[in-house]
């Protein structure tokens, strides 16, 4: 179906295979960047990622401006504030972001701070509020889920409120994407499954919510079928580089995808439940997602029977679209119980730590979620309720 | 070729017109629509938005003062959420029923200056002033799911209707 109106934007360069490290110092360089300060997490660090950031950064005669690997896994706006005074303390002039969504999202809130000479991401919430020029920005992910690398937002706890805004703005659109193998090799098989499902989420919902088009089509099924066929592996096993690479690229092509044509009802659930319960949001993503597309299913089956068409080993060309549709949830929810078995991914909300008692304020957080603007069916907080229940 | 001043002047009447409208008709629904009150019932006192058009174009303000809505009139006043549709062909596609409010946010055609979650509320808040405001025929056009409304509702319309020019030309006054 073609939309009537559609806009689509991705500036990032993207450097993607083995060796792509090797290109930080010029990729710098090319952006006039001198003094980068590197914003990564303990996790990096501890798992000596850092190292051959810096490595390369050496042998690239790049000096390192400095670090800051505080960044928490749900990081704030006062981190954000904090991160940001360190950068101009160190005489900073760009910025490297290494690590996954919550080390990237932060980042690109400093350079926008930075960028727009204030003392306070809040005074940027919103949608296209953002008017500087960017510092230089590379974005090295240590995950493949997330797509943040090539989104045009970012998803930041407001810590005075206590829950999450967004800020959406073609100007955070980092300027290179440097994906490496090498920063995933020794990504836990639980993380690899649930940032993996969190990329399935963001291509499934890319091709079934309102702003989906013809150029985030076809993102979003290159995404569908690189995870079809390298999920699972990399899960397997963690050290096969081919698959680190399809997976990685699988998320940065979902990324690009829902960057431009936004998520839906299980993104404003999964942020809700990140909010209220603290669950991982890939792993809310995961199991939220097959309930999600059949929540949708009685509005966009054509969609959903295509997604089911990429995603499922064998689909009986003799279904209904209905049944192609139900078949498309189905093969979610199957793969979710295979990478439970093999990584201990939870399955329900009950599982991933939810309180019972905690689905109302879930569901009464999710509906003012901005996502939902763009899912396809229209949810009330009873019914987004019904489906956070089904799912418990 | 430059737009004809009278055509940028028909649309930006369209559209401050029916900005009031707008504003005349969050009034009326904030009294006389059960959903409405519950609706705004968590918005926090003196909550002000601004709904307006890109770069010069009609904005009014509304205001959430006690369990009722008022609106200020036109122009932007101290609102802590902006909704700013980015040209006046947005704006008159919106408001003559030719889009609805998610395809207008799907499509890139609404800015937010605020909370987001806010900006959520008020947009449930602009469906139900979009149900009472619009004839059925445009709301199956522009609703995800057009809303069924009971005899009782239809009667509120009818009252709604009603009082909306005297409502509107209040606001105009202001």
């Amino acid at each position: 179906m073609q939309p009537k109106y559609y806009e689509f934007f991705c500036p990032v360069k993207i450097l993607s295979g083995r060796k792509a490290l090797a290109n930080l110092s010029h990729e710098l360089t090319q952006l006039g960047a001198k003094n980068p300060l590197i914003v990564t997490d303990k996790g990096v660090a501890g798992a000596k990622l850092l190292e051959k950031v810096e490595a390369a950064l050496n042998e690239g005669d790049m000096p390192v401006g400095g670090v800051y690997d505080n960044v928490p896994p749900d990081s704030g706006n006062r981190v954000v504030n904090e991160v940001a005074r360190f950068y101009q303390d160190n005489g900073c002039d760009s910025i490297i972001a290494v690590g996954g969504g919550s080390v990237i999202d932060t980042a690109k809130g400093v350079n926008v701070v930075i960028s727009e000479g204030s003392d306070d991401l809040l005074k940027f919430q919103g949608v296209d509020r953002i008017k500087a020029t960017m510092q230089p920005f590379v974005v090295i992910p240590t995950t493949a889920g997330t797509g943040s690398e090539a989104t045009a937002a970012a998803v930041i706890a407001n810590q005075e409120k206590g829950m999450k805004m967004a800020l959406v703005s073609s100007r955070l659109y980092p300027h290179v994407a440097l994906i490496d193998p090498v920063m995933m090799l020794t990504m836990p098989a639980k993380i690899t499954a649930a940032t993996g499902m969190d990329a399935l989420t963001h291509a499934c919902e890319a091709y079934t919510c309102l702003q989906k088009n013809p150029v985030s089509d076809a993102f979003a099924a290159s995404a569908i079928r690189l995870i079809r066929d390298n999920l699972v592996e990399a899960v397997r096993n963690g050290e096969n580089e081919d698959t680190r690479i399809a997976m990685a690229d699988a998320a940065l092509l979902a990324g690009i995808a829902f960057s431009n044509s936004m998520v839906g009802i299980v993104h404003a659930m999964a942020h809700a439940c990140g909010g209220v319960a603290h669950v991982p949001h890939g792993v809310a993503n995961s199991i939220l997602l097959p309930f999600g597309m059949e929540y949708n299913l009685g509005k966009v089956p054509e969609f959903l029977a295509e997604i089911a068409e990429m995603l499922c080993p064998e689909v009986d060309p003799k279904l209904s679209v209905e049944q192609k549709a139900q078949k498309a949830a189905d093969c979610v929810r199957a793969l979710g119980a295979q990478l439970a078995e093999l990584s201990g991914l939870p399955l329900t909300l009950s599982e991933a730590g939810v309180k019972e008692d905690q689905l109302e304020a879930i569901a009464k957080l999710a509906i003012d979620d901005g996502s939902l603007t763009y899912n396809p069916t229209e949810a009330t907080f009873e019914e987004v309720l019904a489906v956070l229940k089904k799912a418990y | 070729m430059n737009l004809s001043p009278l055509a940028k002047q028909a649309k930006i009447l369209t559209s401050q017109v029916s900005l009031l409208a707008l504003g005349a008709t969050f009034e009326l629904t904030s009294r006389y629509v059960d959903e409405m009150k519950k609706e705004i019932a968590d918005w926090e006192e003196g909550r002000r938005v601004a709904i307006g058009v890109l770069p010069n174009g009609p904005t009014i303000t509304i205001l959430k003062k006690g369990d009722r809505i008022e609106c200020l009139g036109l122009g932007s006043k101290d609102p802590v959420l902006s909704i700013l549709f980015k040209n006046l062909d947005s704006a008159v596609m919106i408001f003559t029923g030719q889009l609805g409010a998610p395809w207008a946010v799907a499509e890139n055609r609404v800015i937010i200056q605020g909370d987001n979650a806010q900006a959520m509320q008020v947009t449930r808040a602009m469906s139900i002033v979009q149900t009472y405001l619009f004839p059925g025929l445009i709301l199956d056009k522009t609703f995800k799911r057009p809303p069924k409304l009971t005899p009782m509702q239809l009667a509120t319309k009818a009252k709604i209707m009603a009082l909306l020019t005297p409502g509107l030309i209040g606001n105009a006054m202001k």
